[in-house]
């Protein structure tokens, strides 16, 4: 994307094939190509929603951005340098810039240890300041997230699902950083406490200048606090659009299933639904050239054989997809999206 | 609704002992089911939507739960009443049941083929072969391809949506008249979702069956259910058609949870929330339990746990707003 200001983070080429080990020396037999070869770029400010079914690799790309997993290959650019060639002690002064913040409220604290420490913890790892300061940064952050200053004594299991979701975030917020990857943060949590934790990033958003890469399945929840909006299939990205243009005008068909899969909340606009036929193939073995093409209702001879290209039709709206940018479209120049 | 109703729960109340005490996961719950009617129970965690169903079934472990009190009649007979065969009779026999994780629902030491065919011979005489062939009939009516092949496949061999489907297959294979489905679809991909759900209301037309749908999803209310039930920390605090629930809510619960909804036509800079948490069993709020959160909330409220309250014919709400907050006679129910 062309934007104005050079992104905070960028991937070009991001790829990240797990091996798949069998047998008793344990010989790497295959691998499961989680992430194959996709592009990043979030300006400062921007939230990019990230958005595909189970074993499409939006977690695994999400902690790729942040190492806390090594690309197989591809460039990672944190503020303009290459990060990931950095070892943890090199990467650390970056890593106090980017935090990830979990879905599992309930797997990602420490049930040993108290608030005060949970949140504390990055600040003493990062040695950013005395214990009387972090103890007062603490209850800070406590206030921000909209939880109380004697919470700090407490430990994970006396809260709520959303409850603790508000002490990640601020585990998170704790060391001050520009990128945020929230990976499912409401998947766990309940309708109503959903809508109080999106509000909530977005005001931190605001009050902090922080850049997300919000992860998640729900391209309801996604409409809410994205401006631009990542569709990923097998480990592909498939489509890129700001927000307003992917729902309105979906231009790969499987961003028009996943969009026509959601039921509609309003039971006088009852339909049936589009609904594409199969299950998602294993990432280990999938499809030859669109990896889409064993569910798509629009399928042509030409996509079993050759792998699409992400392209820019519309301005800033890019599709993987033979259908909608024919094999025979002179391909424009690559750009980074 | 013409006729005596398919099941209708009076009252039921289900308590259960933990360590902190005892508390009503579900009391005072009442509602009729027509037969092949489609009703939705919403409802966040906690609310007592699942224990409402396995009470139905009487499958609340015993202990640490017990069914405390009401009436569940299903075709004129009290199955609370009714003795533990009969009761395993009626279970995958004229009720039958579907859960949210079908990995954990079927036994993955035997082939998915085996656990429809138990269940066939266990309902009816009927030789093996038959059962057997059967079991091919229900896999390829819920969607499995080559199903003669896929009956002798373990659970661990098949995807979510597959062994939902497989779950499905079992739970049709003796012509339920009722379908308890809990949170059949949650743990799916959004598109096999969709699938799911698609097969289950096919199902529905084909073979009349009514169906209870619990979900936390107001998107699959609207879109599947004939009439729903709200239910908040283990009271219904509201029921209505489907239409009219989402046109007319009453209740500021629902009112909060259908705005809170990421509606997807709404681009709305922020989204409606309900204020605080679901509050614990053990420290219920005098009065209405959902005072606390509640943004009509006056000191009337604080009286009494107010009950349903007609709000229209086939619409009721447990809100004292519908009377003015006067507090209803308890007998106006």
């Amino acid at each position: 994307m062309s934007a104005p200001t050079p992104p905070l983070i960028e991937a070009v080429g991001l790829t990240k094939h797990f091996p798949v080990r069998t047998g008793i020396f344990n010989r790497s037999a295959s691998v499961v190509r989680a992430v194959d070869g996709i592009d990043i770029a979030i300006p400062p400010g921007e939230t990019l929603g990230l958005v595909g079914e189970s074993g499409c690799g939006k977690t695994t790309t999400g902690r790729m951005l942040v190492k806390l997993i090594d690309p197989t290959a591809g460039r990672i650019l944190f503020e303009g340098k290459r990060i990931e060639g950095l070892d943890a002690a090199t990467m650390r002064p970056v890593r106090r810039h980017m935090q990830i913040i979990f879905q599992d409220p309930y797997g990602s604290l420490n049930p040993r240890m108290s608030v005060q420490d949970t949140i504390a913890e990055p600040l003493e790892i990062l040695k950013i300041g005395d214990a009387r300061s972090r103890r007062e940064q603490v209850r800070e952050l406590l206030e921000v997230v909209g939880l109380a200053p004697y919470h700090a004594e407490r430990f994970p299991h006396e809260f709520s699902g959303g409850q603790r979701q508000r002490i990640g975030i601020a585990r998170a917020l704790a060391v001050r950083p520009k990128l945020v990857v929230c990976d499912e943060p409401v998947s766990a949590l309940d309708v109503s406490i959903q809508a109080q934790v999106i509000n909530l990033l977005k005001d931190l958003q605001k009050d902090f200048g922080l850049t997300y890469l919000f992860i998640s399945h729900d391209l309801g929840v996604v409409r809410h606090i994205s401006d631009r909006v990542m569709v990923m299939y097998l480990g592909k990205v498939v489509e890129v659009a700001r927000k307003r243009d992917l729902y309105a005008d979906p231009q790969h068909p499987y961003t028009q299933a996943l969009l026509s899969a959601i039921p509609l909340p309003d039971p006088k606009r009852r339909s049936r639904r589009k609904v594409i036929p199969g299950d998602i193939p294993s990432p280990a073995n999938p499809p030859s050239g669109c990896r889409f093409h064993t569910r798509c209702p629009h399928v042509m001879h030409v996509c079993r054989e050759v792998e699409p290209h992400l392209m820019q039709g519309a301005p800033h709206h890019w599709a993987a997809c033979h259908l909608v940018h024919p094999p025979s479209t002179p391909r424009p120049a690559p750009a980074s999206v | 609704m013409s006729g005596p109703p398919l099941l209708s729960v009076q009252g039921l109340t289900t308590t259960f002992r933990v360590e902190e005490g005892t508390f009503d996961a579900v009391q005072e719950v009442s509602f009729d089911l027509g037969e092949g009617e489609v009703l939705g129970i919403v409802g966040e965690s906690g609310s007592g939507k699942s224990v409402t169903a396995l009470s139905i079934l009487r499958l609340i472990p015993d202990p640490p739960g017990q069914i405390a009190g009401g009436e569940i009649v299903f075709r004129g007979e009290n199955l609370l009443k009714a003795s533990p065969g009969r009761i395993r009779q009626i279970r995958g026999g004229e009720i039958a049941m579907i859960f949210q994780e079908p990995m954990t629902s079927l036994n993955p030491v035997f082939p998915i083929g085996d656990q429809i065919v138990e269940t066939i011979r266990y309902h009816e005489r009927i030789s093996r072969r038959a059962a057997r062939d059967r079991a091919i009939e229900l896999l390829d009516r819920v969607g499995i391809a080559s199903p003669a092949q896929r009956l002798n496949e373990y659970p661990h061999e098949l995807s979510g949506g597959m062994r939902q489907r497989a779950m499905i297959a079992i739970a049709l294979s003796c012509n339920p008249r009722l379908l308890l489905a809990d949170e059949p679809t949650t743990a799916l991909d959004v598109t096999i979702q969709a699938q799911i759900l698609e097969l289950l209301s096919d199902l529905r037309e084909e073979f009349g069956m009514a169906i209870v749908l619990i979900t936390h999803d107001l998107g699959v209310v609207a879109q599947y259910v004939d009439r729903v039930i709200v239910m908040y920390c283990g009271r219904v605090v509201e029921q209505a058609p489907v239409e009219e629930l989402f046109d007319a809510p009453q209740h500021p619960y629902t009112q909060g949870l259908l705005s809170s909804i990421a509606s997807l036509d709404g681009d709305s800079e922020r989204l409606e929330t309900i204020p605080g948490t679901v509050p614990s069993p053990f420290e219920l709020p005098s009065g209405c339990r959902f005072r606390p959160r509640c943004g009509f909330s006056r000191d009337a409220c604080s009286l009494a746990d107010p009950p349903l309250i007609a709000a229209a014919p086939g619409h009721a709400a447990a809100c004292i707003r519908l009377t003015g907050y006067a507090l209803p006679r308890t007998d106006a129910a």
